[in-house]
């Protein structure tokens, strides 16, 4: 799944989620206003959601590289041994993920193991529904993060996801994330950007849907003039941090570029319990070292670096970020150097509170299941103990009954 | 608001692709009850649609080993394929004279949403699009066995993987939740019923050919929605369609499509009983004609597709005479909407979720991109001092705002610009 792929999966799965719910849009000068007048209690904690789309390659991510079944399962796109970063004496973690790794040495990165939910479904867009709807079994209109906003007292601020479109993960029932639209937006100028914010002006006129299209149109503007300078700033990254080596060649991704505002906006005191934030390009099907390297690095340096800077804020305590993928890749490679759709795969979860450690047990390579992966770990394990262990809330409203936890939070 | 310019605008933007140059006026002279005929009756023959030539489809076969030389002339293939399906599609919408069937082929293609990123082949998709052409206005019982012979469905939903003794409920919970029931009227055991009776369909995924193997198909009898029996897959499909769920069901999306996608269809709305035939044109007559109409709150936004192929009618262009055609693609990509993918089975959504500022910017990209092909020569023809008056009837819009007269007023000038301003404005991306 591709960029593109990725935001029509959003904007598609978006609309038809959020019914009549339209997820607010916000801008940069909404948030630091709230966060001038009732900035989110020093301590609160704050989740933020990292989500892959593509399907992330588990088996490449951490790798078990003692396994010789790994080796002969993949010839042409296994790592050699003497490449990867051991975390322990059977399982490391891809090359390009130097930086995570100084973060796993500090026993701030939980992995969990073999993620996923029964009967996988191998459709990047219905696994990512149910990824993040937290329901395998049937198709429903609500994320798991959505339900939980829904237990909250509304607010607009409550939960924010970077990007154009929400993603259903934060489609609620009754209410929903905001969405924070960032880059890529060209913004008309001259005559025509001034007859475009001409037609953007409210109208008494208007139906309900006029007004959200003079609405969208108003936005544009305004997003322009708020968003982008701050965009183009440097990444506010404090002098006294530890230097982070290696990776982020090729300059900043649009994943470090979202977590510097989601840091910018941590600092400045954003009333925002929840955060998602998204990289695509996972969908490796051919050539998969060089790409899915390079967004490991990515992801590994942007995590990083969104810790540093963390540090030197009074929240650096506050924040768990979580890590997944829709689902990890066949065990076997496919002959054009890549791998098909697959079953599960490594969850990380990261933050000054987080137990380091591994969780689940590690797939086996010996006995899969139609070639693939077992699943050892139920995503519900995860998100149920990250609704209690991180936002404190009882689990039951927002997955029902569901006894299995995961305790990798310090309690 | 004039209601009847409400109603007629509503007709063509919703029951057609928005009018001609010219066509709206007329409209207006004919009035509702005779524009309603004239767009809900099919003619004859459909000179327009005749003019499209049908694409050069073949079949490509199944996908050759990677690095092998033959796969070159394979991708190159699927490429041109696809390309030339997107377009004679796109054409065909533009060029019909009775937009209403093209529309159907539209709702049906969202309906029984199948996606080429899996199906593949350009041709199991082109066979399946000629099927909803073939009942597009038809009726559902023979519909939806066709569409249990639809090799894209099929394939689409696994169904060649469902056989007896290891059944896969992909096709069947989607024939009894999204084609033909609505989700929760029937149960979890019902989906595993209907997955047996659904076994032994095997097909040729580069044709779309469909063929019946008994021998993978369970015969054993099987409890459907309070009837225990053997069902054939055909009879578990007329079964199905012949449930009241099925008539409610339709109506609603009927209901969804063409009337609103915010208010909740009222009972007594009038495509329900007309669909106790469970023929298509029944039911969009009885919407075109209902009550509800002419209720102001029933507005749309226009679908990405349905705001294109408009402006093209509108501006006199067709899309594979446009400037590197494959940009089509590209712009309605980032809008969200490209014919043949729909993102998955529940197909598009609807209303707001086409408003976002993002969507903004690439609207004013592509009408742009398109102004600059047309000659404009229906604005061109109107007075500089009555463009914005007359624009209205051009793009069938039922009135302009006095924000919107104020931004066409500035730019009468410089027909490119107020073109883009007028197809980018709240009224024409919304069907008031």
């Amino acid at each position: 799944m591709d960029t593109l792929t990725r935001r029509k999966f959003l904007r598609l799965t978006a609309g038809s989620v959020a019914v009549g719910a339209a997820a607010p849009l916000l801008n940069i000068a909404d948030i630091a206003e709230a966060a001038i007048s009732r900035p989110l209690p020093s301590g609160t904690p704050i989740l933020v959601m990292v989500t892959l789309y593509g399907g992330n390659d588990g088996l490449n991510t951490v790798i078990p590289f003692k396994d010789p079944i790994y080796y002969s399962s993949r010839p042409d796109i296994s790592y050699k041994e003497e490449l990867v970063l051991p975390l322990d004496a059977e399982l490391a973690f891809n090359p390009a993920m130097k930086s995570l790794k100084v973060l796993w040495d500090q026993k701030k990165v939980a992995i969990i193991r073999g993620v996923g939910y029964p009967n996988p479904d191998r459709s990047h867009f219905s696994s990512m529904a149910k990824w993040q709807t937290a329901s395998p079994e049937k198709h429903i209109n609500t994320g798991w993060l959505g339900r939980w906003i829904d237990t909250q007292p509304s607010d607009s601020m409550l939960a924010i996801s970077l990007g154009s479109v929400l993603p259903p993960l934060f489609a609620g029932g009754r209410l929903s994330g905001s969405v924070l639209p960032l880059g890529g937006l060209v913004i008309p100028q001259g005559s025509l950007g001034r007859q475009c914010q001409q037609l953007a002006k409210p109208s008494r006129t208007d139906s309900n849907l006029m007004a959200a299209a003079a609405t969208s149109m108003r936005n544009l503007f305004s997003v322009s003039t708020e968003v982008q300078p701050i965009l183009k700033a440097p990444a506010p990254v404090a002098a006294d941090l530890p230097v982070v080596n290696g990776g982020n060649a090729g300059g900043d991704s649009n994943l470090s570029q979202q977590l510097d505002i989601v840091a910018k906006l941590i600092a400045a005191g954003a009333p925002t319990k929840v955060w998602s934030v998204s990289l695509g390009g996972f969908d490796t099907h051919a050539n998969e070292a060089n790409a899915q390297s390079a967004l490991l690095g990515v992801v590994s340096d942007s995590i990083a670096r969104f810790m540093s800077q963390l540090r030197s804020t009074s929240r650096s305590q506050d924040v768990t970020v979580v890590v997944y993928s829709e689902f990890g890749r066949r065990v076997v490679g496919n002959g054009s150097q890549g791998t098909d759709h697959g079953t599960s795969g490594p969850m990380f979860v990261i933050g000054d509170k987080v137990n380091g450690g591994f969780y689940g047990d590690q797939p086996s390579l010996k006995n899969l299941i139609k070639g693939d992966l077992a699943v050892t770990t139920d995503f519900r394990d995860v998100y149920a103990t990250l609704l209690e262990k991180v936002l404190r809330s009882p689990a039951e409203q927002t997955l029902g009954r569901w006894a299995g936890r995961t305790q990798f939070m310090k309690s | 608001m004039n209601a009847g310019r409400l109603e007629i605008s509503r007709l063509y933007h919703r029951f057609a692709f928005g009018p001609r140059p010219g066509e709206f006026t007329a409209a207006l002279k004919a009035g509702p009850a005779q524009t309603r005929n004239a767009l809900l009756t099919p003619p004859t023959q459909d000179i327009g649609a005749q003019s499209v030539q049908p694409p050069a489809l073949t079949d490509l076969g199944q996908r050759p080993k990677p690095n092998t030389p033959e796969l070159v002339n394979f991708a190159l293939g699927m490429r041109t394929q696809r390309e030339a399906l997107m377009l004679w599609w796109l054409d065909l919408l533009v060029k019909s004279d009775h937009g209403l069937t093209e529309r159907l082929v539209w709702f049906w293609h969202g309906h029984w949403a199948t996606s080429m990123s899996k199906v593949d082949h350009p041709l199991a998709m082109y066979k399946q699009n000629q099927t909803f052409r073939t009942y597009a206005l038809g009726d559902l019982t023979a519909m939806s066995r066709a569409m249990l012979n639809d090799g894209a469905l099929q394939f689409w939903l696994d169904g060649q993987t469902n056989t007896k003794g290891k059944p896969n409920e992909n096709l069947a919970r989607e024939f009894m939740e999204l084609f033909l029931l609505g989700v929760n009227r029937y149960t979890e055991d019902d989906v595993k019923a209907l997955s047996k009776s659904l076994t032994g369909y095997q097909l040729n995924s580069s044709t779309g050919e469909v063929r019946f193997n008994e021998k993978r198909h369970d015969f054993a009898p099987v409890a459907l929605l309070g009837t225990t029996r053997h069902f054939s897959g055909e009879e578990a499909s007329d079964y199905l369609v012949a449930r009241s769920d099925c008539q409610k069901f339709i109506a609603e999306r009927v209901w969804y499509r063409f009337i609103s996608s915010t208010e909740t269809m009222p009972n007594n709305f009038s495509a329900v009983s007309a669909y106790s035939s469970r023929n298509m044109l029944s039911a969009v007559t009885a919407a075109a004609s209902d009550p509800e109409m002419q209720k102001v709150k029933n507005q749309m936004a226009k679908a990405p597709l349905e705001w294109f192929i408009a402006v093209c009618r509108a501006l006199e262009l067709t899309p594979s005479q446009l400037k590197r055609p494959a940009q089509i693609s590209s712009h309605l990509n980032k809008l969200g909407q490209i014919p043949f993918n729909p993102p998955n089975v529940g197909g598009w959504p609807a209303g707001e979720a086409w408003l976002s500022s993002a969507s903004a910017q690439y609207r004013i990209e592509f009408a742009t991109w398109l102004a600059k092909q047309s000659s404009l020569r229906a604005l061109n023809e109107i007075p500089v001092e009555k463009r914005v008056a007359q624009s209205a009837d051009w793009l069938g819009v039922a009135q302009w705002s006095p924000r919107t007269q104020a931004a066409l007023r500035s730019s009468v000038n410089n027909p490119i610009e107020f073109t883009v301003l007028a197809l980018t404005s709240p009224e024409y991306v919304v069907s008031a």
